[in-house]
């Protein structure tokens, strides 16, 4: 009799079971479709935009070569150093503000932290981009949308507001416990040293998924940077070149080196992701004693 | 205690205040001349336009005043990448030899002409002096101030050396913004070993014999099919009042032949590249697109690739000739130049005969300088031939009126209905009705 039951119960499990994995398999291929796609594209020999088949008929690399080679009309090397330069600066300086900016308000307690708080809410509501003609006039006027300064100027633009997205670094400061903080006051600590002694060594991951979005934004935004580069097609970062692939004149020459560019793109940020990962997996195990 | 704090919040902040609008101020001191030189070479504009014509042409005979200047000049990439022989750079140091009075040095910079707009449009005062656009965002660059009228000698010179259709398209109530240098339309590349020479002339005799290739759902192309049936647009093109026209009978006899062509089997959609893939892999032996795809279509069939102007149509027994649109890319000139003379001198070099020679060598661009056209290198291309006589007899201008801004996505919606059956031979006269109607509603009202 019981064996029975726990037969029905393994029965029952099993065919949950089935029902998930099945879910989620089905949800992965959606997800990982696009992505395969760009990746087989990348490799295909024969040229265009429109195929017939989905696997392609010829492999090559020679659309990685042309990339890299082939930069007489879109220098897509150069795009790439242009925003790994921005990239790298702004991982380092906006992970500074966003970590700054969490723990003084984890942390301190001051009148205007909860106004702050609703105000920098409702201000990351609206999309970035809405204020770009006034971003782009504001750089002009302080002389920085033109020649090398245009990189300034994307950097200036890709940190200077992103001290607003505290909000998740802030959540994990706060489970950080108190009780740390106190002792090393006790012992004579400033806030700064509290900060960078006590808090950022227990927050790690926080840190690493800081830096890993930090860096991405460059990557992955198109309007300022079109908006700042205008016609110095020296300064251009990736996206811009991407989307110049795009274009009517370009599209069927250059739609396989498109996906191929989509596809290096993905690497520093794994790169980065790799090295950061084992960062991920310390947790604050054994902080608080007693 | 509470309120010294408050005290000295507000000092500092008084402070943190005066030194910004300190700093600013100085800004704004240095910045201010500059504007005002800027706004008043920007007045000064079209009439020093007219004058730097004026000494130009003088400048033949006569020494020309000494200038020191620096140059920006905005172009698509190919005109400056090497492979393609630099035409740009080419161009403007040759410009600087013939005038050895000039102390110029330039500054290059990178604008498609179908971005002239929103690179222009962004900060007139800070885009180059001499830039290349297509002559549909004329009305938007006059808008945003982006672009000087030109006078004198320069505009003696477009109209000279330019057919009236492309002197018409840069040209807004009879003033002429910018020097024309290539015709920009579409037209029918085939397979000649599908086709004859005589079948190609009737769209119908086509697609009854083999796959034909035709982007239904791009706005472009769509309105080829009713310009045909004596459907209007803006009247003769320039007037923003009376509107589209594209309902009643003609209109709806269009649809209906629309409709019945998008049911045959031989008739296929041409989007995101497939009729260059179909010709390509042979599945499709006739396609509609413009001089960018020559070299694809050339790599695709080789000694078979046949051009032609456009087709003509056959609605209620009578054949129609289909017109495409038509327009061109021009140098234009910014009017918040420094320079005016010297822009101005350059925009007219750049588009004169001998640099459109070049273009044509370097890049294959398609002069439209009437001499030019009458040599017999340029007799012998067939892209040269076929565009022109597109431009010359099946085209249409295309408008640049305000309104015309209404067209390009009811166009598109209509092109995407007729594709999937929404629109048939049965609802012709009804949708047609619609579709003129949405047409002519502005999308801001």
């Amino acid at each position: 009799m019981r064996k029975k039951e726990t037969a029905s119960v393994k029965t029952r499990r099993f065919i949950a079971n089935t029902v998930v994995h099945i879910c989620l398999a089905a949800l992965a291929i959606v997800w990982l479709f696009p992505i395969f796609w760009v990746i087989l594209t990348s490799f295909r020999g024969e040229k265009g935009s429109y195929v017939s088949s989905f696997f392609p008929k010829t492999y090559t690399l020679d659309n990685y070569k042309r990339l890299f080679t082939d930069t007489s009309i879109l220098n897509f090397p150069q795009m790439f150093m242009n925003t790994l330069i921005i990239a790298c600066f702004c991982a380092v300086i906006s992970t500074f503000f966003i970590l700054a900016t969490s723990y003084c308000l984890s942390r301190l307690r001051f009148k205007m932290r909860k106004p702050f708080m609703n105000v920098a809410m409702v201000l990351g509501l609206f999309p970035g981009f809405m204020s770009m003609v006034a971003v782009y006039y504001i750089l002009k006027a302080i002389g920085l949308s033109e020649g090398s300064m245009i990189r300034v100027a994307l950097v200036l633009v890709y940190t200077a507001g992103s001290g607003i997205g505290f909000q998740i670094s802030k959540g994990f400061f706060d489970t950080i416990p108190k009780s740390l903080d106190e002792a090393a006051f006790i012992d004579g600590a400033t806030k700064f040293q509290v900060f960078t002694k006590v808090t950022l060594p227990l927050s790690k991951p926080t840190i690493v998924y800081t830096v890993l979005t930090s860096f991405m934004a460059p990557w992955l935004d198109f309007i300022f940077a079109k908006v700042i580069c205008r016609a110095d097609a020296k300064y251009y970062t990736v996206s811009i070149g991407l989307w110049k692939m795009l274009e009517k004149e370009y599209i069927d020459s250059w739609y396989t080196c498109f996906a191929a560019g989509a596809v290096l793109v993905s690497i520093p940020i794994a790169i980065l992701f790799v090295c950061m990962q084992n960062c991920y997996v310390e947790g604050m195990a054994g902080a608080v004693k007693g | 205690m509470k309120k010294k704090k408050v005290l000295s919040l507000l000092l500092a902040t008084a402070m943190a205040a005066s030194c910004l609008t300190a700093c600013g101020g100085s800004d704004a001191e240095t910045t201010e001349p500059e504007t005002t030189t800027e706004e008043g070479t920007a007045e000064e504009g079209a009439e020093t336009t007219e004058e730097g014509a004026e000494t130009t042409e003088e400048g033949a005979a006569t020494e020309e005043e000494a200038i020191t200047a620096t140059i920006k000049v905005w172009s698509p990439s190919e005109d400056q990448s090497e492979e393609n022989g630099n035409w740009l750079a080419t161009m403007c140091e040759q410009f600087k030899t013939e005038h050895p009075n000039w102390d110029l040095t330039f500054e290059y910079g990178v604008c498609a002409e179908s971005d002239a707009k929103t690179q222009v449009g962004q900060d007139a005062t800070a885009a180059a002096d001499v830039y290349m656009y297509a002559n549909d965002q004329l009305t938007d660059l006059i808008a945003a101030n982006g672009i000087a009228q030109l006078g004198g000698e320069t505009e003696t010179y477009v109209k000279e050396t330019n057919s009236q259709a492309i002197v018409d398209s840069v040209s807004v109530d009879g003033a002429v913004y910018g020097v024309p240098f290539t015709t920009n339309t579409w037209f029918m590349y085939y397979d000649k070993s599908a086709f004859t020479e005589d079948e190609v002339k009737s769209l119908d005799a086509m697609i009854a014999k083999d796959k034909v290739s035709f982007p239904l759902n791009n706005s472009w192309y769509i309105a080829s099919f009713y310009v045909a049936n004596g459907c209007t647009l803006f009247g003769d093109g320039t007037d923003n009042e009376a509107g589209i026209d594209f309902g009643g009978d003609k209109g709806a006899a269009v649809t209906k032949y629309l409709a019945d062509m998008v049911a045959n089997p031989n008739f296929v959609n041409d989007k995101d590249g497939s009729g260059l893939a179909g010709l390509r892999d042979g599945s499709i032996k006739a396609m509609f697109s413009g001089s960018w795809d020559y070299a694809a279509a050339k790599e695709a069939l080789g000694e078979n690739l046949g051009i032609a102007v456009l087709p003509s149509i056959t609605i209620d027994g009578e054949a129609k000739q289909m017109k495409s649109f038509a327009g061109s890319k021009a140098i234009g000139v910014n009017p918040n130049s420094q320079n005016p003379q010297v822009a101005v001198a350059l925009a007219k070099y750049l588009g004169s005969a001998e640099a459109q020679q070049k273009h044509y060598e370097l890049r294959n661009i398609v002069p439209c300088n009437t001499e030019l056209l009458q040599t017999e290198a340029v007799q012998a291309d067939a892209l040269v031939v076929a565009q022109n006589a597109t431009f010359d007899t099946t085209s249409i201008l295309q408008p640049f009126v305000a309104n015309m801004s209404n067209y390009w996505t009811p166009a598109e919606n209509f092109g995407n209905s007729l594709l999937n059956k929404e629109v048939t031979a049965d609802n012709a006269a009804d949708m047609t009705e619609q579709f003129n109607t949405s047409l002519n509603t502005s999308v801001a009202e």
